[in-house]
This record gives C-alpha cells, sequence and structure tokens, in this order.
C-alpha cells in the first residue's frame, strides 16, 4: 500500500489531542480528602471500573475515528505485484522451472510436478509467453519463450527426473536471464520442487530481475516409504597367494521414518551377482555391509552394489571401479660394500599398503635403462655418481620422474649435470660436543605436512654427528635445517620432476634418525611426493567432471571417445585437438578409450549424490525472499511504469472513501455512546 | 457555628471555648451521674456528714461533743475563742473527657472541624462538671495516649491549655489507649468519650469495655460531620483517607444510597450494642449547633434517671 498525499499524515497528531484532553482531565481530577474509606471500601466500586472502560472505549472509537479521517485524506492505494499479476493489465513472461532432480522419483513427486506444470501453463492468458526450464545441478532450457502451451507442455511432459542433485542456484540464474530479456511487462517465476534442504545453499546472486515474482510450488509430502540409499563403499586390500584381493564394505542409510527391512544388498562384479546379504536399516539410520573378499584379476574391475527396489530407485546403486594396485617402483642405489648400510632403507620401504613401494637394488654402475623406464624414483643412497650416470638421471628427471640424493661421506656430483639443488661441501663433524638437530621444517610441504599438528613426530629427537655442507642453488627450496642453520633438506624442479637432496646419510653411521619414529613416514611421504603419486578414486559423483590428461588415459592416442552408461558416444577431443573434460550426468560406469580396437580403456565410475536422497524439505519462503529480496520496491516503480486503464487507476485509489465513510460513521457511533454514557 | 464568638485575646488558653449561649442552656440541667462513685453523692448533692471535703466553709461556735482536732487553734490564740471550722461536705465525683484527635477527627465541611467541635464540646462539658466541684480530667488519644490530665478540682485550667493546643495527627485506634487508660482510672467515675469511632461495632465495644468493667458511668458521643452522615458530595473523584492516604476512585451519586445505608447500619449496630452494655450513646451532627445536642442529650440523661 502507498499514499497519494502521505503529507496528510501530519494530521495524525491531532490524535494527540483527545488523548491530552484526557490527561489534562486526570490531572484536574479532585482529590477529596475523607475521614475514612471504611465505608466507600465496602461498595464494590466495579461500577467505577466499567464507567472507566466504557470511557476508554469512547477514546478508542475517537482515535480511530480521526485516523481513518486522516488516512483517507492521504489518499491510500493498493499495490500488490501479484495481485497486478493476477487482475491487472499487460501480458506476462512466465517461466516454469521444474525440478528434475533424482529425488522428484520419490513416490509419486514427479507426476505431480508435471500436473501442477501444466496447470501453471494452462492458466496462461492469451498474450502471456512462458518458457520451461528443466533443472537439478544445472539447468537447461527446454522451451523457451512462447505462447504455444501444448509445446510447453510436450517439452516436459515425456521426461523424467535425472540422478543429479538439486540446486536451486541455476535454475534461477537462467530464469532472471530469461526474465531479464523479456520484454513484456509482468514477469513470473513458477519453481516447482520438493525443495529439499540439501538443494539450498543461500545463493545470493540468483535474484530475479526486478519487479519478477517469485511463486513456489512445493512438491512434498510426508517421507513414510522406506528407501535405502548406499552411500559409500570402501576398499581394504590384501595380498593372498601373490593376488591382491579386495573386502568392500558398503554403507547404506535410511533418511526417512520408515524402516527398512526384507530388503538385499547385492555384489555385482562385472555385471555379475556375487553374493547377496540382507539389508535391515532403522529409520534415520544407516548401516554397513561387508562381503567376502574377491581377487583382483585385472584392471578396471566393474564393482557394483545394489539394493532392492524402494521408493527412489536411483540411488540403490553404487559403482566403483576397482584396480589392482599399483606400487611406486624405487631404484635404490648404493655401492653395497658397506654392511647394513641400505639395512633401514630397505627396510622402512618394504612396509606400507597404499602405496606399496618396489624396490630395486643397483650399484652405480648397473643401473640401467630399463630401470628408470619403469622406475618412478631413483634414491641415490651416499654414492658416487659419475657424469655419466648423472646425465641419465637428469633426463630421467626432466621426464617426470624423482631423485633422492642422500649424502653421505661418499657423495659426489658430476658438475656437467646440472640437477642437485645444492652444491655439496666437506663434511662437518659434529661428533664432539653436542649434536647436530633438525629443526625449522617446512610444514607446508607436502613431505611434512604430516607431522604439522602436535605431537605427531619431533625431528628435533634425531643427533646428527655428521652432515655435509651445502649451498643452495637458486630457485630452489629449503625443507629443512640443522641447528646451525645449514639445509638438511632441499627440493629442486627440473623439467616435469622433483630432486631432493637430504645432506646425511639414512643409515646409522652419521645419525640416529632411522630409530626415531619419524624415519618411515619420512621416507614414504618423500617417495610418494617425488614419484607424483595420488591414489586413484574408484568412483566420481555425477557433476563432477573427469580430466583424461590427468588420468592414465593420457598414454592414448588422440580421438579418444566416452562411451556413456546409456551408450551414446562422445569425442573426447574437438576439432582443434585440445582435449575436452567430460562432466559426469549419467549413472554408471564411463568408458574412455582409444579409436583403435586394441588401444587401453579406462573406466569411470559415476556415482549420484547421495546427499539428494535427504529429502528434508525447506521453507519455500526461504528461496523466495533470496531470489526477489530488494526488488519488490522496485517492482512498485516497473508496475508505476505500465500505465493503468482509468478503471484501474480509481480501483486501486478508491480506498479513501471506504476510510472516510468509515471515520465518519465512527464518529456518530462516538456521538451516540457519549450520550449514552452521560445518560448512565 | 458561633462557637467561638466570644473567645478574645489574652483570655486564658481555651476560654475561647465557654460559649456562654451553650452554657446558659446546659446550666439549667443537672447533669446526674449514674451512682455515687466510692459512696460519694456526686454533683448537686449534698453529703450527710462533714469533714470529708478540704473546701473551707465557715466558723462555729464549739459545743462539746465536737472532735477537739477540729478546733482551730490560731482563732483561739487571737479571739481566745472555741471555734471549729467546717468544710464543705460535697461528694466529689471524678470526671474526665476522653478526646479522640486521631487524624480523622481533623475533617469538616461546615465551617467547623470535628476536633473544635469536640473541644468546645468537651469545654462545655468540663466546665459545667467544674461547675458542680467535680474533678475534672482530660485524656486525648489517637493510636495512644497523647496528653493526660488527671481528675481533679484545681485542673479546669489545665484541662482547657490542653484542649487549646491539641492538634490532630495520628490515626486513630481506640484499644491501645483504652486499654492503658483503664489501669490509670483506678477510681470509679464518670468518663466521656468523644470520638467519630471509626472502627467496626463489635472493635468499639471490645476497645471500650475495660473502663466498662472499672464500674465507670460511661457517656459516648459519636462526632460526625454532615458529609460523612449524608455523602452529599456530587463530583467524581478520588477520594483520599484521612489517616493512610488510600485513593479510591467514587462517584459520589452512585455510591450515596449504598453510603448512607452502610453509615445507618453502622449507627444502628452501635447504639445497638451501646445500649446493651448501659453505655449512653449520641450521635452529634456538627453542622447541628452544640447546645442543641447537649440539652438533648442532657434531657435524656435526665429523663432516664428519673425512670430508674
Amino acid at each position: 500500500m502507498a499514499f497519494l498525499a502521505p503529507l496528510f499524515f501530519v494530521g495524525l497528531a491531532a490524535l494527540a489531542i483527545p488523548v491530552l484532553i484526557h490527561l489534562t482531565q486526570r490531572e484536574k481530577k479532585m482529590v477529596q480528602q475523607f475521614p475514612s474509606l471504611m465505608f466507600v471500601r465496602r461498595i464494590p466500586y466495579q461500577t467505577v471500573r466499567r464507567r472507566k472502560i466504557r470511557d476508554l472505549a469512547l477514546l478508542c472509537v475517537r482515535l480511530a475515528a480521526l485516523m481513518l479521517i486522516v488516512g483517507a485524506f492521504a489518499r491510500p492505494f493498493l499495490w500488490r505485484p501479484d495481485a497486478a499479476t493476477a487482475i491487472g493489465p499487460g501480458a506476462r513472461e512466465v517461466v516454469v522451472l521444474l525440478d528434475q532432480s533424482y529425488s522428484m522419483a520419490y513416490g509419486d513427486r514427479w507426476d505431480r510436478a508435471k500436473a501442477a506444470a501444466r496447470d501453471a501453463i494452462n492458466r496462461l492468458g492469451a498474450s502471456d509467453r512462458a518458457s520451461v526450464v528443466l533443472f537439478s545441478s544445472g539447468a537447461d532450457i527446454a522451451l523457451r519463450s512462447t505462447a504455444e502451451k501444448d509445446r510447453l507442455i510436450a517439452s516436459f511432459d515425456t521426461t523424467t527426473p535425472t540422478p543429479a542433485a538439486t540446486r536451486f542456484g541455476p535454475a534461477l540464474k537462467v530464469a532472471g536471464s530469461i526474465l531479464a530479456e523479456s520484454p513484456l511487462p509482468r514477469k513470473e517465476a513458477i519453481l516447482i520442487s520438493d525443495f529439499q534442504r540439501t538443494g539450498w545453499r543461500g545463493e545470493e546472486g540468483s535474484r530475479l530481475p526486478t519487479g519478477s515474482t517469485l511463486t513456489p510450488v512445493a512438491i512434498g509430502g510426508p517421507v513414510d516409504k522406506p528407501n535405502a540409499t548406499v552411500t559409500t563403499a570402501s576398499l581394504a586390500r590384501s595380498t593372498f597367494s601373490e593376488q591382491e584381493r579386495v573386502t568392500l564394505t558398503a554403507s547404506v542409510a535410511n533418511r526417512t521414518v520408515a524402516p527398512v527391512t526384507g530388503d538385499s544388498l547385492t555384489l555385482e562384479i562385472g555385471g555379475r551377482a556375487i553374493q547377496t546379504e540382507p539389508l535391515t536399516v532403522p529409520p534415520e539410520g544407516s548401516a554397513t555391509v561387508t562381503f567376502a573378499p574377491f581377487t583382483l584379476a585385472s584392471r578396471n574391475v566393474r564393482v557394483t552394489v545394489r539394493a532392492g527396489a524402494d521408493a527412489l530407485a536411483t540411488d540403490n546403486v553404487f559403482s566403483l571401479v576397482v584396480s589392482p594396485s599399483a606400487p611406486v617402483r624405487i631404484v635404490v642405489v648404493d655401492t653395497g660394500t658397506k654392511t647394513g648400510a641400505g639395512l633401514y632403507l630397505t627396510r622402512a620401504l618394504s612396509i606400507g599398503d597404499a602405496p606399496k613401494f618396489e624396490v630395486t637394488n643397483r650399484l652405480p654402475s648397473a643401473v640401467s635403462d630399463e630401470d628408470l623406464r619403469r622406475a618412478s624414483v631413483v634414491l641415490l643412497n651416499d654414492v658416487d655418481v659419475n657424469a655419466a650416470l648423472g646425465r641419465r638421471l637428469q633426463r630421467f628427471v626432466q621426464d617426470g620422474g624423482g631423485l633422492f640424493v642422500a649424502a653421505g661421506p661418499r657423495a659426489s656430483w658430476p658438475a656437467e649435470a646440472d640437477l642437485l639443488p645444492a652444491s655439496l661441501s666437506q663434511p662437518i663433524d659434529r661428533s664432539r660436543g653436542e649434536s647436530a638437530r633438525v629443526g625449522a621444517l617446512e610444514y607446508g610441504h607436502p613431505v611434512f605436512e604430516v607431522f604439522r599438528a602436535p605431537r605427531s613426530g619431533d625431528f628435533s629427537s634425531a643427533r646428527f654427528y655428521a652432515y655435509r655442507s651445502v649451498t643452495a642453488v637458486p630457485n630452489t627450496q629449503v625443507l629443512a635445517r640443522f641447528d646451525a642453520g645449514t639445509p638438511a633438506l632441499i627440493e629442486r624442479k627440473v623439467g616435469s620432476g622433483h630432486v631432493m637432496l637430504w645432506a646425511s646419510t639414512l643409515d646409522l653411521s652419521w645419525s640416529d634418525l632411522p630409530l626415531k619414529p619419524v624415519f618411515l613416514p619420512f621416507l614414504h611421504r618423500s617417495m610418494v611426493h617425488l614419484a607424483n603419486y595420488t591414489e586413484p578414486s574408484p568412483w566420481l559423483t555425477i557433476g563432477q567432471v573427469f580430466d583424461p590428461d590427468a588420468s592414465s588415459a593420457k598414454a592414448q592416442a588422440s580421438g579418444r571417445l566416452a562411451l556413456t552408461p546409456s551408450g551414446k558416444r562422445l569425442p573426447l577431443e574437438d576439432e582443434g585437438s585440445s582435449a575436452q573434460v567430460l562432466e559426469l550426468t549419467e549413472q554408471g560406469f564411463y568408458e574412455i578409450r582409444g579409436q583403435k580396437a586394441n588401444s587401453d580403456v579406462t573406466v569411470v565410475a559415476s556415482n549420484v549424490d547421495p546427499a539428494e536422497s535427504d529429502l528434508t524439505a525447506l521453507d519455500p519462503a526461504e528461496v523466495v525472499t533470496a531470489a526477489t529480496t530488494g526488488t519488490a520496491q522496485n517492482g512498485q516503480q516497473v508496475a508505476s511504469d505500465i500505465p493503468l486503464t482509468p478503471e484501474a487507476q480509481e480501483r486501486s485509489q478508491r480506498l479513501w472513501w471506504y476510510l472516510l465513510a468509515t471515520g465518519i460513521l465512527l464518529l456518530g457511533v462516538d456521538t451516540l455512546f457519549s450520550n449514552w454514557l452521560s445518560r448512565t | 457555628m458561633s462557637v467561638a464568638a466570644g473567645h478574645s485575646q489574652g483570655a486564658i488558653p481555651g476560654a475561647r471555648f465557654l460559649d456562654p449561649v451553650v452554657l446558659a442552656r446546659v446550666g439549667n440541667l443537672e447533669l446526674v451521674s449514674r451512682a455515687v462513685v466510692d459512696g460519694f453523692i456526686n454533683g448537686m448533692h449534698k453529703a450527710p456528714y462533714f469533714g470529708a471535703s478540704v473546701d473551707f466553709a465557715e466558723h462555729r461556735g464549739y459545743v462539746p461533743g465536737d472532735d477537739i482536732r477540729r478546733v482551730d487553734w490560731k482563732l483561739w490564740a487571737r479571739t481566745d475563742r472555741y471555734y471549729v471550722k467546717e468544710y464543705e461536705a460535697e461528694s466529689n465525683s471524678n470526671f474526665a473527657v476522653l478526646l479522640d484527635i486521631s487524624k480523622s477527627m481533623n475533617f469538616g465541611t461546615t465551617g467547623i472541624t470535628k476536633l473544635d467541635y469536640a473541644r468546645i464540646l468537651t469545654a462545655c462539658l468540663t466546665n459545667l462538671v467544674h461547675h458542680q466541684r467535680d474533678r475534672v480530667g482530660l485524656v486525648t488519644f489517637d493510636n495512644d495516649v497523647v496528653d493526660f490530665v488527671p481528675s481533679s478540682a484545681k485542673h479546669m485550667d489545665v484541662v482547657l491549655h490542653t484542649l487549646d493546643r491539641v492538634v490532630a495527627g495520628r490515626p486513630s485506634s481506640l484499644k491501645p489507649p483504652f486499654q492503658k487508660m483503664a489501669e490509670h482510672f483506678g477510681r470509679r467515675g464518670m468518663l466521656v468519650i468523644v470520638s467519630d469511632l471509626y472502627e467496626e461495632p463489635d472493635a468499639v465495644l471490645d476497645a471500650i469495655a475495660p473502663l466498662r468493667f472499672r464500674g465507670n458511668d460511661l457517656l459516648v458521643f459519636h462526632v460526625l460531620d454532615k458529609a460523612e452522615l449524608e455523602f452529599g458530595f456530587t463530583d467524581a473523584s478520588a477520594f483520599e483517607d484521612i489517616e493512610s492516604g488510600e485513593q479510591m476512585p467514587v462517584v459520589p451519586d452512585a455510591f450515596r444510597k449504598e453510603y448512607q445505608s452502610l453509615v445507618r447500619a453502622h449507627l444502628d449496630a452501635l447504639q445497638q450494642r451501646f445500649s446493651a452494655n448501659r453505655i449512653d450513646y449520641t450521635v452529634l451532627d456538627t453542622s447541628k449547633p452544640l447546645d442543641h445536642a447537649l440539652y438533648r442529650y442532657l434531657s435524656s440523661r435526665a429523663r432516664m434517671m428519673k425512670i430508674r
């Protein structure tokens, strides 16, 4: 509501007059002194109170009359955006936003959502236009700005929910762009959804244009049908008879108020059911099912965990791709002359499953090209490197390999190969007096990140009786220093690979570091870092992007194709031969393969977002408020720009007449009322 | 009311209360005590023998048989004759006014407050009684005894002086001061209570009972303003209790009938209870002349004595 003559509200000050008169009379009221109220007190003074209450009512009547008269002179008029939309003039631009996320498949939600969309379209006027936007994690314009109702209905009538999750933000942005481009005077978006809490993150940028309205249509209802959701799976690897075995444990959640009973959970490998376990999940609870171990015979084994049919079938399937674990191959180069020199090193690298380390020991003269080709990391354990080996190692690092140099008393490096991060100098003897210790670790580096937290490993407990004095070259990073300030560990990036120089030994000759608890994680983290090793993810979630260049598929020839779970073939390289990423939109297994028949195949498992199975609804007003906040006032401006018919203008402003009539009527009532009061 | 018209500056304190009109009317009547106190005849009744009084009357010649202790030896020394001293031998009665000087007495709508009216009444009665050679006393009280003038034939001036300076100040409560007074009035006498009696009838009687039980002859003057009797107010206003300060919104027109009936019931109840206890009770309206009130009372008192 607004007012044509708001200055008349100054007249509201007149409301103070009756109040002041009332107060003044109260102040002037006589106080009659009386010897005793002994008898007066016995007389019920209800009469007096009733009289006061009647007076108060009289005062209220007078105030109301004055207010109404002042309000009438202020010339109020009604302005309601929705009312204008409903009854006002001008054509409408309507955007129907239809939630197509997989939670809409719960019960009959999708049918009701489509019915609501049809109803919205059927209510369009002759001059109205509408668009249909189907949205889940993204938003697609099914049909843009047309007045043909049949085409609008057909654009969504045969669709089904997608396996993607709900996100309101993209849909509102698309609706905003459509409405912003529309020349029609009235703009409206109709949001048809189950309004899941997980779909709204308070998108601040998802605001509709000024003057637009957002009408929510909640397709909700009770969540009383059981729904089992396979949320995740964990793999435990073991080795049996030199074959890797995997034990799979699946987690199942039930976010409904009905228990999941009598259901089953099936493990499928390569499309064949291997094992079925009974499944019982309490309401609002979860359960885990561990299957028997199975042997990994090959790469890219397709594993599927499948629950029985329920109210929402989309989240009953969980896919993952399991491959035998790939070890980090390390070539340890040492002289082998010193007894036990590589004992601690070998023992440390023989421990570990994620990843495993495959160690090959070589003499400096025995390092072959095949060794370097297979290896991810070369560890020089206090050896004298000649120029030929130095150059080969330089190429190895430039191609992406990792080199770890432990600089003991025998270590030397040829000047021809510019590879080490520091130049080696004479050893420093700290066997007399206080031994040296390592401090000033670079905890932000991946090697030392695990030691960042308190009580996560104390390097200062290790004592160093001697170390090599080194001088760092430019463009290197000192990761650790001895207490004297000289570098203890230095890293240098060369080409695609990394080189790390440890200025002491990895045995007990110069330090007792191998006896300390930090030795093993330090060595493991260093090898993993130098090998650039990342744990392959057994599955991805729909909506995520798969980069073939970052996977093992990079080794394939050009002309790669992606085969989607539904059988579509998607080229992964455009005409310019620049690689494309693959956005996962379907549930199941994607295959990335080359054009050739014998090319290697990469399999990616794609799963639905388990958060979408949480059907907890939010208040649609929250979305409406966020999407339309700040547009109401501007909406008034827009509406005022629309030329109204004289009848419409008169209709919106005639409220003053009613106010004035009511005010005068109240004054008449006041007269009668006060006369009656005076008589009584 | 012109009761104070005869007052002049420099007169004896309290003398302004001795209104000659009032005294002229009541002087023709006998103030008769109900019983003889301590074996004496009160007021105008002559004693059957001499000797109990200290007021000298005359000398007479000694005759054999007279008690030689009553011979005036000083006169014998001057005249060499034997004379015997004779005294006024009327029996003396104790008379005391118990005057309520509580705050509620300081109210009046007819040009005179109840306290002033009560003071005049007290002065008149005291003067009357004094002229009959009875002992006069005064006790003023509110919720405690304020002034206490013991009964004595010489205390007329003291009583008048005390009356002149009483000030109403505190709320009233009958029982505590009356209990305290009962301990002092050991000798039976006549007690006149002047008060507005703003307590429940049973409470009033309960408070007065200790005085009555000691054999005192009680007279109660219930002094009320005309407004208290008729509630003739017109404007709706907040009525404030003079003693407690409590205020109540009152619409007099709506209250009047009920108030009058309550006051009437209160007075009737007091009348009934006092009669049952043989206590004389009179309601005095301060708008009525005092002499008229006294005359009516003393007349009825005299009639009652004749009946007895």
